[in-house]
């Protein structure tokens, strides 16, 4: 029984490490890049790292460097030319710019309202909630074209607020945060009355600090979706590279597959993706959970 | 027929020995109840006798076959868990029908539409639905097999599950505290229905409880398990007159035992307070617990040398009986001491009483908590 | 009850931004999409269904409606159970599961762009890794596995692997080849979609009460499958259904892969809604057609969704 069950448990891990490879195969493909010179890229040679040998960079050179500044290590070269080419920091910053705007406002928004759905009773409260269901129902995306009809009209393409505006109201926060204030008891808001509380104290000192388990899981969902969203940034900004975001920047630098070196490309790449991974493995159980909570409503 | 057989049962998990080389004969059409403090393993026994959990070593036998290397599904036992475990999504007739579709359809009949082509499906499915109507109108749940279990009450649910159990038939059943998810009148009530049940059914119960008083009153055995050990298996009337230990003693009845400190002397006399005991006890020579339950004692007016005095500190009155919490003068104990309503009920909290034994029983117990035997009876 | 009027200033907000941005913007597309406004024009007509006969008659919509099809009918039942699958193994693991948890969700974290290059050159027909593997099983192992030799039916001269071998290691172009380029892009879906599914479902197991299962196996479960059926499935009704919603209504909005990779290519064999939003409204500023295709897809959202609402009013709800 117990040899049995060890073979078992042998042929899972085999089929997940299989599972696992697959699945970390671009992941591999984009750190061994970033890594390797550009001949050992196109020779499919060199495994992960390559063999990391001192040597001048043609492109680099023609680029209007000196021969001495070209002359290093393929990783030094790949990551340092990457900073060089564009302004990789700009666009992690316009990055953290729109995800915490939007992740900022639209708590500002929800959570009033949520608590408002959740805790008063007021004149027509049922037909706020039904619309806040149905608006549910409404993937953002898929409106995008009257919404960016509507901005360009206000003149509002190519600017921060284009990026922001549309994300401003987010009628899943209000649905999970309404979901959340409805376990909180009664008899906590009640007290905060008793001590002399108006409602705008009780929402920001009362319920925010009691929502912060939810609150927690809803920024993950915010800023996970907003810093990797490529699709409404791509509508809204056409031109301005001051305002890339971090997926607007990942397009500009792929270029021309055939033409550009694939080496500084990739490097540029891994540094935009990596702050959410990285944020995600030192994090993952929150992220999980976050992902979990929100998802099941 | 329906005997199951423990030999030298033990269970540990890791390092640590929940069940401890316990031994139990169960007989045919009994209605044996574990009963224990949680933690005291009862619930770990019930499970290895269903198979649902395997022994680190002895051997389970079911009408004297060794079951150790036999699945639970194989074991032809039926169990009645804690929460039910009823299937929410399916309906409580398809609740019922689970286990004899389970085991009277192959594998091919078990197939949607084209196990219908079996020759022999049909007549099982009619033998199907005779027990379930048989089981249903026997719990009187009839008019509830349309619903789900979701839409039922807690005692609706529990007769559900009995009915899934019963239906098909079992060697034994098995419960896991059935009645504890239940308010307390019900609670009461089912119990007098489970042993009509019993009656009815002459199958073999097992029955795990934490309550003592379930216990007494329903089975025909009793077994007391504290910390892994199976302390004292019998009768529940010898387990309440005859306790084999003081844990026991103090376990079984509420209230529960008065235990006093005394002494036997050299001839075996017991004393304790002031008072000497008739009979001797047959170890001399050394300290002693005395327990007297609380209706050996009584609340009286006399003071000699069969009594001594102490303070009321509270009045529990049950209507019928009024239970005094009394401590001792010498400050050594508190005791509870039973009285009837129209001859106590002037005595309030805080006044000073005298008590007396009422008949001669007492147990002894030695330090190390065994049992002591009166010498003469 | 008080009878303060701060609810006004709590609710006005949401529900004046609600208006602008999620209701009026329905309207507005329904609108455009009878008329043959485009931006920057200052003024339009009323054509009336003239936009949506287009979409249903011209070769390129239909095209698109094949291929978003195509692709949701692909991604969303294997990656759903692909994480019904990965969840019950992760579940049934003494240890290790976490490891293989992380890395199976990396990519629902990982910026879908990001890894869509990665991608295209894993797949590039001679930098990419994956070829060059193929290439060098030739006549091996990997031939015998991936070419399906071990199917009694398959020749095996006449595999596609062995075909391949024998002309010059001509293994497809994956994303540039009309036969293989959507099916490319389902993989690439699937990839990055199944990890979501399985953590939704491993919190749907761990819901599952112990004593179910252990009812079953009283009840005479014998087999995992017998359990599975009785248990485990109907009892991750609720999770399924939301499962299925959410990766349906996700991969409707493919649009990252699509437009990074393919361009809706090879001659529109991937070209799903989104992009064709974007390339006709935005970058070829055909307004009123994109309204159209807006409508639509909204349309079949909306119906999906109250479908699953009437679903689970009905079947799941116990």
């Amino acid at each position: 029984m117990e040899a049995k069950q060890y073979i078992g448990e042998g042929w899972k891990h085999a089929i997940l490490i299989i599972g696992a490879i697959v699945v970390m195969l671009p992941f591999y493909m984009m750190v061994s890049m970033s890594l390797k010179s550009q001949q050992e890229i196109q020779s499919i040679s060199g495994g992960l790292i390559g063999a990391q040998e001192t040597q001048t960079f043609p492109v680099c050179v023609k680029t209007g460097y000196s021969e001495e500044t070209c002359t290093m290590k393929p990783y030094q070269y790949n990551y340092w030319f990457a900073f060089e080419k564009a302004p990789i920091p700009r666009y992690l910053m316009n990055g953290v710019i729109v995800t915490l705007s939007i992740f900022i406002i639209q708590v500002l928004v929800a959570l009033p309202c949520a608590y408002a759905l959740a805790k008063l009773r007021f004149y027509g409260r049922e037909f706020v909630f039904s619309m806040v269901l149905f608006c549910l129902l409404i993937p953002v995306h898929g409106i995008a074209l009257p919404l960016y009809v509507m901005l360009a009209q206000a003149g509002l393409v190519d600017t921060y607020s284009a990026l922001i505006l549309p994300w401003t109201i987010s009628v899943f926060g209000i649905f999970l945060m309404r979901q959340f204030f409805m376990t909180v008891p009664d008899e906590l808001i009640d007290a905060a009355r008793m001590d002399g509380m108006g409602e705008y104290a009780i929402v920001w000192k009362v319920m925010l600090p009691t929502a912060i388990p939810a609150l927690l899981a809803f920024a993950i969902f915010s800023v996970v979706a907003h810093w990797n969203d490529y699709f409404w940034p791509r509508m809204v900004i056409t031109g301005n590279r001051d305002l890339f975001t971090p997926p607007l920047g990942i397009r500009e630098f792929r270029g021309g597959i055939d033409s550009d070196e694939f080496g500084p490309m990739m490097a540029s790449i891994v540094t935009v993706t990596v702050p959410l991974i990285v944020a995600f493995i030192i994090a993952q159980k929150r992220f999980i959970e976050g992902i979990t909570l929100t998802g099941m409503k | 027929m329906g005997t199951i057989s423990l030999k030298n049962i033990s269970k540990s998990f890791g390092s640590t020995q929940v069940l401890n080389n316990l031994n139990v004969d169960i007989n045919d059409g009994e209605f044996l109840t574990l009963v224990g403090p949680s933690g005291c393993g009862k619930s770990t026994l019930l499970r290895i006798i269903a198979g649902l959990e395997q022994q680190t070593s002895g051997d389970v036998l079911i009408d004297n076959k060794n079951v150790n290397r036999v699945r639970a599904s194989e074991r032809d036992l039926a169990m009645v868990f804690q929460s039910y475990a009823l299937y929410p999504h399916l309906t409580v007739r398809r609740n019922l029908e689970t286990p004899l579709r389970l085991r009277d359809y192959n594998a091919f009949e078990r197939l949607p539409l084209i196990g219908n082509f079996s020759p022999s499906k049909k007549e099982k499915t009619e033998s199907i639905n005779q027990l379930v109507n048989k089981t249903s109108e026997t719990l009187k749940i009839s008019e509830l097999l349309d619903r789900k279990p979701g839409q039922l009450s807690g005692g609706q649910r529990q007769r559900v599950a009995l009915g899934r159990a019963m239906v098909r038939e079992p060697v034994a059943f098995l419960m896991d505290e059935p009645l504890s998810n239940l308010d307390a009148a019900l609670r009461v009530h089912m119990r007098s229905e489970l042993s009509e049940l019993h009656n009815s059914l002459k199958t073999t119960f097992v029955y795990v409880t934490h309550d003592q008083a379930e216990a007494l009153t329903m089975s025909s055995r009793m077994a007391v398990m504290i910390d892994g050990n199976l302390l004292q298996l019998d009768t529940p009337q010898e387990v309440y007159d005859n306790p084999s230990s003081l844990s026991v003693a103090q376990f079984v009845g509420s209230p529960k035992i008065n235990i006093f400190k005394g002494t036997s002397d050299s001839s075996g006399t017991v004393s304790f307070l002031n008072v000497n005991l008739k009979r001797k006890s047959s170890e001399s020579n050394t300290d002693l617990h005395i327990g007297i339950r609380p209706e050996h004692l009584e609340i009286t007016n006399e003071s000699n040398d069969n009594t001594f005095s102490g303070i009321v500190a509270y009045r529990e009155n049950l209507g019928s009986d009024i239970f005094f919490h009394v401590n001792i003068e010498d400050g050594s104990n508190k005791i509870i001491v039973r009285g009837l309503p129209q001859f106590t009920h002037q005595i309030s909290n805080g006044s000073s009483v005298n008590i007396k034994r009422v008949s001669d029983k007492a147990l002894l117990f030695n330090q190390a908590g065994m049992r002591v035997q009166f010498t003469n009876a | 009850m008080h009878n303060s009027k701060a609810h006004i200033w709590f609710i006005a907000p949401a529900i004046i931004l609600m208006i602008i941005i999620l209701i009026f913007p329905l309207f507005l597309a329904g609108g455009i999409s009878f008329t043959d406004y485009n931006l920057g024009n200052k003024t339009f007509e009323w054509v009336g269904l003239e936009n949506y006969d287009k979409m249903f008659n011209r070769k390129t919509y239909v095209k698109m409606i094949w291929a978003t099809a195509t692709y949701v009918i692909v991604v969303v039942p294997i990656s759903v159970v692909l994480g019904l699958c990965a969840a019950m193994l992760l579940n049934s693991l003494r240890f290790g599961a976490d490891i293989y948890k992380t890395i199976f969700f990396l990519p629902v974290m990982a910026t879908l762009l990001a890894m869509a290059i990665a991608w295209e050159f894993t797949l590039h027909p001679t930098l990419g890794i994956v070829n060059s593997f193929l290439a060098n099983g030739c006549g091996g192992v990997r031939e015998f596995i991936l070419g399906f030799h071990w199917l009694p039916w398959v020749d095996s001269q006449e595999s596609w692997y062995a075909v391949a071998c024998a002309n010059n290691m001509d293994f497809p172009y994956w994303l540039k080849q009309k036969n293989t380029a959507i099916w490319t892009v389902c993989f690439i879906g699937i990839w990055q979609a199944f990890g979501f599914n399985m953590v939704l479902y491993l919190a749907g197991l761990t819901s599952i009460p112990r004593e179910l299962y252990q009812a079953a196996e009283m009840d005479g479960a014998k087999s995992t499958w017998e359990q599975f059926k009785l248990v485990t499935w109907p009892m991750l009704g609720p999770t399924t259904l939301f499962v299925v919603t959410i990766t349906t209504i996700r991969t409707f909005q493919v649009f990252d892969t699509i437009e990074i990779l393919t361009k809706g290519g090879p001659s529109k064999t991937t070209y799903v809604m989104m992009y064709a939003i974007f390339e006709k409204a935005i970058q070829q500023n055909l307004t009123s057609i994109g309204a159209a295709i807006t409508v639509v897809f909204i349309g079949f959202i909306l119906v999906l969704t109250f479908f699953q609402r009437y679903v689970i009013e009905k079947r799941v709800h116990y």
